[in-house]
């Protein structure tokens, strides 16, 4: 039962090929059987009717023969290869069983095809062996008494008579099943196309529409995917214009706020004011960029990923020179990749920050690529993360719980921005943590 | 209304004047005083057709112009300024952005503004800016804008400054940190002159926070790094003696 399961194929394409296959295989084996049966019919007629024209050739010959003379004709006879006959006193006697009535009733039937004077047909046929035995013994008895006795080979019938018909059989399956492979990918091909712009379309909303054309159901089911696409689009276009329109109705506010600190005179004052507006400011680009879609606004380019890291790393060093010592990365000195290099450094700086804000430490590596996609992990010395809550941390605005304090809080859109950008390019992004504490995050992007 | 607009007030001939495009009147005013506080002549204006009557009145060094505005947008405005028909194609600009916009910033800077800010910004950072458009003004008489929609190569290696962009030898992007970016571009814009650590603080100051002298030195030999230019033998960023830096290398301008 467990092996079973794997030998069926998994996809539409090779299940309908399999069935067909399987038919025709069933069609061509009992097409194949049903012509042997009718053969082997055939050839048994014609096998009987030629044993029983020789068997009464031969009693024919001996019968007009006068009795002294029988022996001398006997041995004289040019009989048909492997054909032996004998005169004797009584019936044949030996270890062969009598001869299958079918048979026998058709070669007894085949002897009256020879013409023998009146009165001097057999008196009595005895027949012993079968084709199983390759050999028929037949026992005449003459109207004298005497018997003649005759050996004939019996050939097995073959279920074909020439090997070409064999070779001819083989090519004319194998013809008919790649056929069948081809009709089946090109009916079911489709279906892949279908299950390719899903595809397509949870990474790029914007993919072009699918053509609406072939077979009705096919493009029944295409222009119904268009229009679902044509709605996921609009909601997506609605929810980015709402999020740039706050946006940008907060800009203002904030940008005059900011100006407005400039005329504070008390700076203790004017600095938290500033802070304050920063932390204001971070959280609505933080919206913003969790709301704009990623694959629109930048286009792919080749990237050195190793740079891009570290450029990320150097920021940070920047931002908190106190952990200098313990940020670092590890890796190639060159790995580009296909990206956008704008949305990907957002990404990793997203990443490194949550190391530097949950474990004051951040070492980046850089795994060469394997199966066309590069690793690189993000990992700290801190406490390491909850695993019951790694899922809930991909959530917009969920955090951590013990981080909720000013010292390390943020939005909670830091790891679902991340995980949009590299799903965006094709990669993604797990949490978990390292095997001797801290935790880390592992990115696939592809090259 | 016209008081918005006639806000010129009188500072000493010899400081720089800027013209302040933005329909918001809070932010406008607050942008007036802002600058007029540290030493800049301002006059505000609150949208295009306003700017243009402006601009015949005084000899402004320096638009400071907000993308997003009712009626003809900042873009529209500056391509008219960039135009020959203006007779102020040379005036310096520094645009107001929506906040990572990118489409607005590139096609910003290759209608030929000087430098952008993203709003919300912070004042102190805009007027940096500002100052470093107007001092390369000052370096290259009068024409800071030269520099837009075009492509430095040095030593196989590309620099894109419309999208802000460094290109190694086989084309892929080497991703720079602001403050490197600026570096580079002060370095290259004056291949072969020694800059001096006086100068480059000047150049970079509004982008970077904490200690600026070795800031420097930090984004110098971060972008030797970058450049595979050997610390120790630096050929292409070369250390100078008594305190600066040059770049060796023979700049084209694409």
């Amino acid at each position: 039962m467990i092996g079973w399961s794997s030998l069926v194929p998994r996809s539409l394409g090779g299940r309908t090929a399999l069935v067909l296959l399987i038919g025709l295989t069933i069609v061509q084996v009992s097409g194949l059987a049903i012509h042997a049966l009718d053969r082997i019919g055939l050839q048994r007629i014609a096998q009987s009717r030629d044993v029983g024209v020789m068997l009464m050739s031969v009693y024919r010959a001996v019968v007009l023969t006068p009795p002294p003379q029988r022996e001398a004709v006997v041995r004289e006879l040019d009989l048909a290869n492997g054909m032996r006959a004998s005169l004797h006193t009584g019936p044949p006697v030996g270890d062969l069983l009598p001869t299958p009535q079918p048979l026998r009733r058709q070669i007894v039937v085949s002897t009256g095809l020879v013409v023998v004077p009146q009165g001097q047909r057999p008196r009595e046929i005895l027949m012993f062996g079968d084709v199983n035995v390759g050999r028929l013994v037949v026992g005449m008895r003459l109207p004298d008494g005497e018997w003649l006795q005759l050996a004939v080979p019996l050939e097995a019938p073959r279920i074909w008579h020439s090997r070409t018909f064999l070779v001819a059989f083989v090519l004319m399956t194998l013809a008919a099943a790649v056929l069948t492979i081809w009709a089946v990918r090109r009916l079911t091909a489709p279906v892949r196309t279908l299950a390719l712009a899903a595809e397509r379309l949870g990474r790029d909303v914007n993919a072009p529409p699918l053509p609406e054309d072939g077979p009705l159901e096919v493009s029944t089911a295409a222009a119904a995917f268009n229009t679902m696409a044509a709605r996921i689009r609009r909601f997506v276009q609605d929810r980015t214009f709402m999020l740039t329109a706050i946006g940008h109705d907060l800009r203002t506010p904030i940008t005059r706020l900011k100006l407005r600190a400039e005329f504070v005179d008390d700076e203790e004052l004017r600095r938290k004011i500033v802070n304050d507006l920063d932390e204001l400011e971070a959280m609505v680009s933080a919206t913003l960029a969790f709301g704009r879609d990623v694959t629109t606004d930048e286009p792919v380019t080749s990237v050195d990923l190793t740079e891009l890291v570290r450029t990320v790393l150097d920021e940070a060093c920047d931002m908190r020179p106190d952990l200098a010592e313990h940020i670092g990365y590890d890796g190639p000195d060159h790995m580009p990749i296909r990206a956008r290099s704008v949305a990907l450094k957002r990404a990793v700086t997203n990443l490194v920050m949550n190391a530097l804000a949950y474990g004051n430490s951040a070492f980046a590596i850089i795994r060469p690529a394997v199966d066309g996609m590069v690793t690189l992990l993000v990992e700290d010395n801190g406490p390491g993360l909850p695993l019951s809550e790694v899922d809930r941390l991909f959530q917009p605005f969920q955090r951590i719980e013990m981080s909720r304090n000013k010292e390390t809080g943020g939005m909670g859109l830091g790891l679902p921005i991340a995980r949009n950008i590299f799903r965006a390019h094709g990669g993604d992004v797990t949490l978990g943590n390292r095997p001797n504490g801290g935790a880390r995050a592992t990115v696939t992007l592809p090259v | 209304m016209l008081a918005a607009m006639e806000n010129t007030t009188l500072q000493p001939a010899a400081a720089p004047h800027v013209l302040v495009v933005d329909d918001d009147r809070e932010i406008r005013d607050l942008l007036a005083r802002f600058f007029e506080r540290h030493g800049l002549r301002v006059t505000a204006v609150r949208d295009a057709r306003e700017a243009r009557r402006a601009l015949p009145n005084a000899h402004f060094q320096l638009v400071v112009l907000d993308l997003m505005m009712p009626g003809e947008t900042g873009l529209d405005f500056a391509r008219w300024l960039r135009g020959p028909a203006s007779g102020h194609d040379g005036i310096g600009i520094v645009m107001l952005t929506a906040m990572g916009e990118e489409t607005d910033r590139i096609i910003g800077l290759e209608l030929g503004a000087d430098d952008y800010v993203p709003k919300p910004f912070n004042p102190r950072e805009l007027l940096a800016r500002i100052r470093a458009v107007l001092r390369r003004a000052g370096d290259q008489g009068g024409r800071p804008h030269e520099a837009a929609t075009q492509l430095w190569r040095f030593n196989g290696w590309t620099l894109d400054p419309t999208r802000r962009r460094l290109l190694n030898p086989d084309k892929v992007e080497v991703p720079l940190t602001g403050g490197e970016y600026d570096l580079l571009v002060a370095l290259v814009e004056r291949a072969n002159r020694v800059l001096t650590r006086d100068m480059l603080l000047d150049l970079l100051r509004g982008r970077q926070a904490g200690p600026f002298d070795r800031a420097i030195d930090v984004a110098v030999s971060r972008l030797r790094r970058k450049l595979e230019d050997d610390g120790r033998h630096a050929q292409l960023i070369k250390t100078v003696r008594g305190g600066g830096y040059v770049l060796a290398a023979e700049v084209e301008r694409l």
